[in-house]
């Protein structure tokens, strides 16, 4: 089938309104605000239902097309950019909220439901419910942002959002729907087992498993007041022991460092925000003094947060794309890595080292995931998309960046291209044939946003 | 102005989506993004777009002209844009790239008919009607050659919504208002809107003169369209004003606010106000009219869920009526739906065209709302004069 009659197949399937391959969307799908490279793409379509979405899964088959689901498109890694072009599924149309269960404190959604829909649902109607959400733009989907492992801001108690799935219904590979998690046997999408989990291998997958059209996520009881308790210290060796000390008092919600070169006053200093939940002023003033004491004993110094830091960091969602402004160049991209907490200070050192090697303003953190069984370090680098070689410039930066966190022990998170390829390289091979064989077994004819994980 | 001079700003657009969005993301908020879905239909596709345009990655292209056309230039994303010292422009970037489509041969056919008509010597206005002087109503209100105040109609209002306009009038002359009319062309508001701006300098030129052969200090006008453009894109093309613009509501509060005027009835009914976009986010002209609004004795205001800076569009704007009228309609639908769920009966605005676009809703689809303007209510009620 030649490009006309495949659109012409497409337009059957969604409508002639949801379905591009004018230069306009194919420009705009081939790009986005991070430092990948723009690639080529096919196809933009838009599927308002799984039937919808099996029909084009079963056309990409027939004439081996690329498929590329996408929710938000702010991965900023380049992730649901064609690499060898094909049909760009832009999953927003799917954006229903199709079920809140508040006794069993879930959510179960549409895959294009975003992330400031969910929480202004939850916000109006269930007020003692909420969903951990990314520091992340709105319009990011609870999808897209749930498959590639994010973290939001009840990641330290509850783990990463990866780890708050209780269950998708996927479109496959071969264009069956199949349910995982105790979706598949219950009616109630509850938990993930006890059966065996196949969760994971649509996480991190980056689409290269199948297409998720439905989800359900955990919700948790929501404290009635949120404060944080600010501190900063002169050197990121200290992390490490603090992060230790104040997540052994089971006192934080969420718990965020940061080292920033602007404004002048945070330059040479790394500040830790800790949240604290609770019924009444009371508690929180005991906690807030409970964790002077721990910042104090570990060689930081309390300080009372600057209304805008309080009002910054208590927002929800927070505005993070602030970050992307740094040099006001609408250009943007971070390594974050997961890091077990022992490399966390010479994660910070190098990330440091490695911005000014780059002439870029320090601009990096971390979110302590999971009582600290995991830390995400992110190295941000944001650039001046008018500008070829700051682009370059971060590009390098970024690389290097992945190489390090490899270096530590770390994995970087969500991975573009290249960062793939060097966690591969370092992968052991056999997980790599478990990855390989699972793939080819779903998808023989490689239509799952193939080029990412390639592990030939 | 040229794109070239947004050149050191375009490329901050990051495509966080803010844009899109109502205050509290429940839902989208801008009319083009939610209707056609395509990212590209988003504010922030669109400055990907022009600057991609600006660096040759992609051509002119009737979708590209689409696209830019498509947006009420409502203004919900200079809201919602959180990048200080760009958000302000987001609007004028968008009207910008219009000029350089019709430059370039692309301003659709239904568009380019309102610089035909305006420029039409029978006509001067966009809605292609022979051109009123203004002579039969001075008379009819014996109007005076020379007085403090103009009115300034609109074409929307002297050719559309009469009752509008009527209202108005009788206003001024029950608050012996000292106010004469002009032979007025277009505003040039449409031409602005859809970046058809070769004229228009000379037609806000030929207006101000007539508005200064009246001596006048001061203009009112019942149209937010008006308004937006007499107050900031005379000032823009660098017009010598030097005469103060109103709007009414704004005419109707200082006469309430000095107590030149009182209301002396009663008006029993259950309102909602729909803010003109040209009103409110292009001036930030909000709480004026619901200020007026709350001192008409006996009224109940319930506002929609959307309101002030997150209110959404009636759809008409930027050429978007003339463009895509089915589409025009159905956004006015979603904003009458949101005003039954207030409990009102009437749906209030401070706008013709606002006005007309929701009244066609209104007919479409059965809604069973009476869709009126401020003035109009204004002029119902007795008024007693100080």
């Amino acid at each position: 089938m030649n490009s006309s009659e495949i659109l012409k197949k497409l337009q059957q399937i969604v409508g002639n309104d949801f379905v591009s391959n004018s230069q306009e969307e194919l420009y705009i799908y081939s790009i986005d605000p991070g430092a990948s490279e723009p690639r080529s793409i096919d196809f933009v379509v838009m599927p308002e239902n799984e039937e919808q979405i099996q029909k084009i899964v079963n056309l990409a088959n027939k004439e081996k097309i690329p498929i590329i689901p996408m929710g938000g498109g702010l991965t900023l890694s380049g992730l649901v950019i064609p690499v060898n072009g094909g049909i760009v599924l832009d999953m927003k149309r799917l954006n229903r909220i199709l079920e809140i269960d508040e006794t069993n404190r879930y959510a179960k959604i549409e895959a294009g439901v975003s992330a400031g829909q969910l929480f202004s649902h939850l916000e109006k109607n269930y007020p003692n419910l909420e969903v951990s959400i990314p520091d992340a733009p709105p319009s990011v989907t609870i999808a897209g942002n749930t498959l590639i492992h994010g973290s939001g801001f009840l990641s330290q108690k509850y783990g990463n959002h990866g780890d708050m799935l209780n269950g998708l219904e996927l479109v496959l590979p071969n264009g069956e729907i199949c349910r995982v998690g105790s979706c598949a046997v219950s009616d109630h999408w509850f938990t993930r087992g006890p059966i065996p989990d196949f969760i994971g291998l649509f996480t991190s997958s980056f689409g290269t498993m199948g297409i998720a059209t439905k989800l359900s996520i955990k919700l948790y009881p929501k404290p009635k007041m949120r404060d944080l308790v600010f501190g900063i210290y002169k050197q990121p060796e200290l992390s490490t022991q603090l992060i230790w000390k104040v997540t052994q008092t089971e006192l934080a919600e969420d718990i965020l460092l940061g080292v920033q070169g602007k404004p002048d006053w945070m330059a040479g200093y790394v500040f830790i925000i800790t949240y604290i939940t609770g019924k009444n002023q009371e508690e929180l003033d005991k906690k807030e003094k409970k964790l002077k004491r721990i910042y104090r004993k570990n060689g930081a110094r309390y300080m009372k947060a600057p209304p805008r830091i309080r009002e910054v960091f208590l927002e929800k969602p927070q505005f993070a794309a602030k970050a992307a402004d740094f040099r006001k160049g609408g250009g943007f991209e971070y390594v974050g890595s997961f890091f077990p907490l022992s490399q966390t200070n010479e994660a910070i050192k190098r990330g440091i080292k490695i911005s000014e090697k780059y002439g870029i303003i320090p601009t990096l953190g971390a979110r302590v995931i999971d009582r600290a069984h995991n830390v995400m370090v992110f190295f941000s680098y944001s650039f001046n998309r008018a500008d070829p070689d700051d682009m370059q410039n971060a590009r390098n930066a970024l690389h290097d960046t992945n190489v390090m966190s490899l270096e530590l022990g770390g994995i970087p998170w969500k991975g573009e291209l290249g960062a793939q390829k060097l966690i591969l390289e370092k992968m052991d091979p056999n997980y790599k044939y478990l990855l390989e064989t699972i793939r080819n077994q779903l998808d023989p004819n490689r239509i799952m946003n193939p080029g990412n994980w390639e592990v030939k | 102005m040229k794109l070239e001079e947004f050149s050191d700003i375009i490329h901050r657009c990051f495509r966080c989506g803010y844009c899109k969005f109502t205050y509290d993301y429940a839902d989208f908020n801008c009319p083009s993004y939610k209707n056609f879905r395509f990212e590209t239909f988003s504010t922030g596709g669109r400055m990907w777009l022009i600057y991609a345009l600006m660096n040759n990655e992609i051509n002119w292209s009737q979708r590209l002209a689409n696209i830019l056309y498509s947006c009420t230039t409502c203004g919900n994303c200079m809201e919602n844009c959180r990048f200080d010292k760009f958000n302000d422009f987001l609007v004028d970037i968008i009207e910008i790239a219009r000029i350089e489509a019709v430059k370039n041969g692309f301003c659709p056919e239904k568009q380019k008919s309102l610089l035909e008509r305006t420029l039409n010597p029978e006509f001067y206005n966009p809605y292609g009607e022979l051109n009123s002087d203004n002579q039969l109503l001075k008379e009819q209100y014996a109007l005076p050659e020379t007085a403090e105040w103009v009115y300034f109609i609109g074409c929307t209002s002297n050719y559309r919504q009469k009752d509008l306009r009527d209202a108005t009038l009788r206003f001024l002359k029950k608050t012996n208002i000292n106010f004469t009319l002009i032979d007025e062309h277009c505003c040039t508001s449409p031409l602005i809107r859809t970046g058809q701006t070769e004229s228009v300098k000379e037609i806000m030129e030929y207006n101000i003169d007539q508005i200064k052969a009246t001596r006048a200090q001061k203009v009112v006008t019942s149209c937010a369209g008006c308004c937006r453009t007499l107050k900031v894109d005379f000032q823009k093309h660098d017009i010598d004003m030097d005469v103060e613009v109103y709007h009414t509501s704004e005419l109707v509060n200082e006469l309430l606010e000095k107590g030149k005027i009182k209301f002396g009835s009663n008006f029993n009914k259950t309102i909602t106000y729909h803010d003109p976009c040209h009103l409110g986010r292009h001036m930030g002209l909000y709480e004026i009219p619901r200020e007026v609004i709350n001192k008409i004795p006996c009224v109940e205001l319930n506002e929609m869920k959307r309101n002030r800076e997150n209110s959404w569009c009636c759809g008409a704007g930027g050429g978007v009526k003339i463009g895509y009228p089915d589409w025009a309609v159905n956004v006015s639908k979603e904003r009458l739906e949101e005003a039954k769920k207030t409990g009102a009966d009437m749906v209030v605005s401070t706008c013709p065209f606002c006005k007309t676009n929701l009244k066609d809703a209104n007919e479409n689809f059965d809604m069973d709302l009476e869709i009126i303007d401020l003035i109009e209510i204004i002029d119902s009620l007795e008024l007693k004069l100080d």
